[in-house]
């Protein structure tokens, strides 16, 4: 069997707009999605980390609070915001991705009952966790976990998904749906990659719970910039050696893609690493001398600059590993001129009232519990 | 065909139920419960009442706990899941309308960011602002349910789509606005059987019994109306369809039938808590949900029965195969897989060429891609169960796979492919419940025979052409049952024993009774010469 015959074809139905539109709305709603999803995952993970490490215990679950007190509205941003990059990720790339999840299919239902599960421990603990910090502990790390599990599983399915060469093995092996893609050797160093990433984010929520403390409790936003601020630098540090080892799994073309082969893809590799470098040593100093404003404005706007970069990359590799089976230009395009309008309008109308509510809510004043 | 197909021993419609009803049911009454709290909250301001606002305030928080996180998690679930099970339908239904999925998307982040707001506002807005809040939620999540209406309707009724295939056309389709209607008002009744949950652990009765009324109020209207928006609904979809809803089996008729009885019993439950509204406690507001669950599963496997055999109305089969040819189909049209056959056609399959030696394996696979988007080996809706129940030797497996679309008024889709893979598709199911052929032939009561053999594709009514048309001199008809295609051409030849023939002439003539036109020998003959 050759296996390029396995990849499903086109739907028939034509595209509703130009292709570029469908890439374009894919990679700008992936990037909000991205950002949720890594100041949630990072904030668990360093909320588990403050609870269960250092010796000032009051301290620690102090942090621990706050943080795990943030994850119920960072989860369902995370999970709204991924709707959309799935939903256009199905328009375009739905013969590869449909076929790798159904290969994977239990472990891809399972991500269903695992956010579940997670989801509630979150708002467990952010409920009930000033009274029984203890065990809220073991709840968060439970939570956690499956959260970094379930970001693996999604590597798994997007890997399996841009390597149509490997499906008919794992598929015939198993086609009840107990499969992974642990054989792909670019799978570890690119969850890292995506976990590690979520760390350096994650220290970046604390900076910004530095700044929102900054005039009320000057002594534990210090604590907290200092705090996020390093694992802030120590996570990006570490990027660069994990950023290395994805580099070099991959396969040969793919890495000269970023050695010059292309130059767009080259370009941004050579902007994160030294806006990253940059990043590391702005936050140091800030940490330094404690300058919240340059931590928690100037870091972040550089580090989204890169998680954009970082977006962009992604999908030149996942072409470039596509390329044998991917021609856009088959797509036969009608766009729905009678129904695209109507959702920019909405779209537009929706950021404004999104805009409105946020500001209505923040810039009230608070009136006593009634 | 085109998607490998997952092989899910427990059953993919099963699955796929299981998702959906729980997720319909959290949803609905995410849309109901948001118009249900800022209308109570006003009242309860208004009234001047702080018990009841208290009361709003801790629902408001089990409210978001249900809807917001489940709600939310199961919607996605259901995208999961269908692109799972049904890759080829999820591919052709984002193509057909992702501006419609892509616009429920903004009312869906909207409805989620102002029902949190409302939640973590009530400490701390004033309270015209925080009831602003509330009618944000709930406009954007009945907005969403207007879009996705037009989507899942499409679905059972496409109406005139397949002739200029717009957006439009397919979304304001047959059913559109009964659909529209019912969902809203399950949701408004869904809102007030939730209430009674977070009421009825309350202490102070006077606070409960007077939630309770207030929760019948709009539960018990809602389930008023509902069987009558119900009748119309019905009346919208084509009568083609819903004519195969009638029949034996389990179908959308029965699911209908317990639709409106659990219904009245949520209504009659609901009309005792009014009456006695502070013996209202857990267990009784437990059971309510418990019943309107049932009621609105029902109500959804009436859709899923209707429906069959398409997952797309007149479009796309339930095991992903076209109905009619396409351009760009890819050769997984009905037609184009009967005439290359179905394992040349499928992508996902080892076996392409059929031998003695791979038969069994090949048998397997035409199963898998043809029929296991219904049916299990064991689990939901087994195959080995059926044929045990029938008693089918293999021979008779593969004479009755050749009608499969005439079978209980057509569920099911006609067999695509080769004689040969049929042949091999009936070794494989004879070798999962093998019957020998003495087994086959050893029943001789003429309402087995007729039960084993002729029920699934002909009902016990006078109107039957089985009933109208068979002569009713008994050895001719005996006669004539010898060769069923002479019969009727669609028919499959069926080998039945002089024995067994005679028996189920004679149970035939038992139910018709005496007399009528078909009764002569000379009828006999014209009709079997058709
Ligand atoms: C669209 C869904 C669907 C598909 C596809 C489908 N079936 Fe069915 N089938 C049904 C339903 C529904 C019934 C009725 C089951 C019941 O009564 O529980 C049924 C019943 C049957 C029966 C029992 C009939 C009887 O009453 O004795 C057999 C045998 C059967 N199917 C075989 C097949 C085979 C073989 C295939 C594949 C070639 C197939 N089916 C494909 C839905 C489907
Ligand atoms: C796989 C489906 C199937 C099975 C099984 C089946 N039939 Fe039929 N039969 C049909 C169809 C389809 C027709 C045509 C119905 C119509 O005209 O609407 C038909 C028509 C008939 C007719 C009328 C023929 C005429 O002259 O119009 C008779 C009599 C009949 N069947 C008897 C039987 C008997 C007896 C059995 C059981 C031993 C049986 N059938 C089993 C599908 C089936």
């Amino acid at each position: 069997m050759m296996s390029t015959n396995m990849v499903p074809i086109l739907d028939l139905n034509p595209l509703p707009a130009p292709y570029w539109v469908f890439k374009v709305l894919l990679l700008v709603t992936f990037f909000l999605h991205l950002l949720a999803m890594n100041a949630m995952l990072g904030g668990a993970v360093l909320a588990v980390m403050a609870h269960f490490t250092g010796k000032d215990r009051t301290h620690g679950n102090r942090v621990f609070l706050d943080v795990a007190k943030k994850i119920p509205s960072l989860l369902p941003a995370t999970v709204t915001l991924g709707i959309a990059p799935l939903l256009f990720l199905q328009v375009i790339y739905g013969q590869f991705f449909y076929t790798s999840s159904v290969i994977m299919a239990w472990p891809w239902f399972s991500v269903l009952v695992m956010l579940t599960i997670a989801y509630y421990g979150f708002y467990y603990v952010s409920y009930r966790g000033g009274k029984d910090p203890g065990r809220a502990g073991w709840v968060m790390l439970v939570s956690t976990l499956l959260v970094t599990f379930i970001g693996f599983i999604y590597s798994n399915n997007m890997t399996l998904s841009m390597d149509p060469n490997h499906w008919a093995a794992k598929y015939f092996a198993h086609p009840n749906g107990l499969n992974l893609n642990l054989s792909e050797p670019t799978l570890f160093p690119r969850y890292l990659h995506f976990f590690v990433a979520a760390i350096a984010v994650g220290g970046l929520l604390l900076v910004f719970m530095a700044l929102a403390n900054w005039k009320r409790d000057n002594d534990y936003a210090r604590r907290l910039l200092y705090f996020g601020g390093k694992t802030f630098t120590f996570a990006t540090m570490a990027q660069f050696v994990v950023g290395i080892l994805f580099l070099m799994a991959l396969p040969r073309e793919m890495i000269m893609l970023f050695m010059g082969g292309s130059p767009l893809a080259s370009g941004l590799m050579l902007f994160s690493i030294v806006a990253s470098g940059i990043a590391i040593m702005v936050m140091s100093k800030a940490v330094r001398t404690g300058n919240i404003k340059v931590a928690a404005v100037q870091v972040p706007a550089i580090i989204a600059i890169v998680i954009a970069a970082m977006v962009v990359m992604r999908d030149i590799l996942r072409d470039a590993y596509l390329k044998p089976y991917f021609h856009p230009e088959q797509f036969t395009v009608k766009t729905q001129w009678t129904v695209l309008p109507l959702f920019l309008l909405l779209f537009v109308a929706g950021v404004v009232l999104w805009i409105v509510m946020m500001r209505r809510f923040f810039k009230a004043k608070s009136v006593s519990a009634s | 065909m085109n998607y490998p197909v997952w092989d899910l021993s427990v059953g993919a419609g099963l699955l796929i139920a299981i998702v959906a009803i729980l997720h319909v049911f959290v949803s609905h009454f995410a849309v109901g419960s948001g118009l249900f709290l800022v209308v109570t909250e006003r009242k309860a301001r208004r009234d001047n009442d702080p018990a009841l606002l208290g009361w709003v305030k801790k629902h408001t928080k089990f409210f978001v706990l249900v809807s917001v996180v489940f709600g939310a998690i199961s919607g996605v679930g259901i995208w999961f899941t269908i692109g799972l099970i049904s890759p080829q339908a999820t591919s052709n239904l984002i193509h057909i309308y992702v501006w419609g999925w892509a616009i429920e998307w903004v009312f869906f982040f909207l409805e989620i960011t102002a029902g949190l707001l409302y939640l973590y506002g009530w400490d701390k807005l004033e309270p015209k602002l925080h009831m602003w809040f509330g009618w944000v939620y709930f406009w954007n999540a009945w907005l969403s349910l207007v879009v996705i209406n037009g989507i899942i309707t499409f679905m059972l009724t496409s109406g005139n789509w397949g002739k200029d295939q717009q957006f439009w056309t397919g979304f304001f389709n047959p059913t559109y606005f009964p659909s529209l209607l019912f969902r809203t008002a399950i949701a408004l009744a869904l809102a007030g059987v939730y209430a009674l949950i977070t009421a009825s652990v309350l202490k102070d009765t006077a606070l409960k019994a007077r939630i309770v009324r207030w929760a019948a109020a709009w539960t018990i209207p809602a389930l008023i109306v509902l069987p009558a928006i119900g009748w119309w609904y019905i009346k919208r979809i084509p009568a083609d369809i819903w004519a195969n809803a009638r029949g034996p089996m389990p179908t959308a008729t029965t699911y209908a039938g317990l639709a409106v009885l659990l219904i009245g019993a949520a209504l009659l439950l609901a009309l005792v808590t009014v009456l006695m509204p502070k013996r209202m406690n857990l267990a009784v507001s437990l059971l309510l949900l418990l019943i309107s669950l049932g009621a609105m599963g029902s109500f959804e496997m009436v859709r899923e029965s209707l429906r069959k055999p398409y997952v797309i109305s007149n479009y796309l089969y339930s095991n992903s195969l076209y109905s009619a040819t396409l351009p760009g189909d890819g050769g997984f049209s009905e037609d184009e897989v009967s005439a290359n056959g179905a394992l040349k056609s499928a992508h996902w399959v080892v076996n392409k060429e059929i031998t003695p030696a791979n038969e069994l394996d090949a048998g397997h696979e035409v199963f898998r891609v043809e029929c296991q988007s219904c049916h299990t080996q064991n689990a939901y809706r087994g195959i080995r169960k059926l044929i045990a129940q029938r008693q089918w030797d293999e021979a008779k497996i593969e004479a009755m796979t050749g009608g499969l679309n005439f079978m209980h008024n057509g569920v099911m889709p006609a067999f695509a492919g080769t004689d040969q893979e049929r042949v091999a598709l009936a070794k494989y199911l004879s070798s999962l419940e093998p019957i020998t052929t003495e087994a086959t032939n050893a029943s001789v009561d003429g309402a087995t025979v007729f039960a084993r053999n002729c029920a699934m594709c002909h009902q016990v009514t006078p109107a039957d052409p089985l009933f109208t048309n068979l002569v009713r001199d008994p050895a001719a008809a005996a006669d004539a049952l010898q060769s069923l295609p002479a019969l009727f051409p669609v028919m499959p030849d069926l080998k039945l024993t002089a024995q067994q023939r005679a028996a189920v002439v004679q149970w035939i003539n038992a139910q018709r009774g005496p007399g009528g036109p078909a009764y002569s020998a000379q009828a006999a003959n014209t009709e079997g010469a058709k």
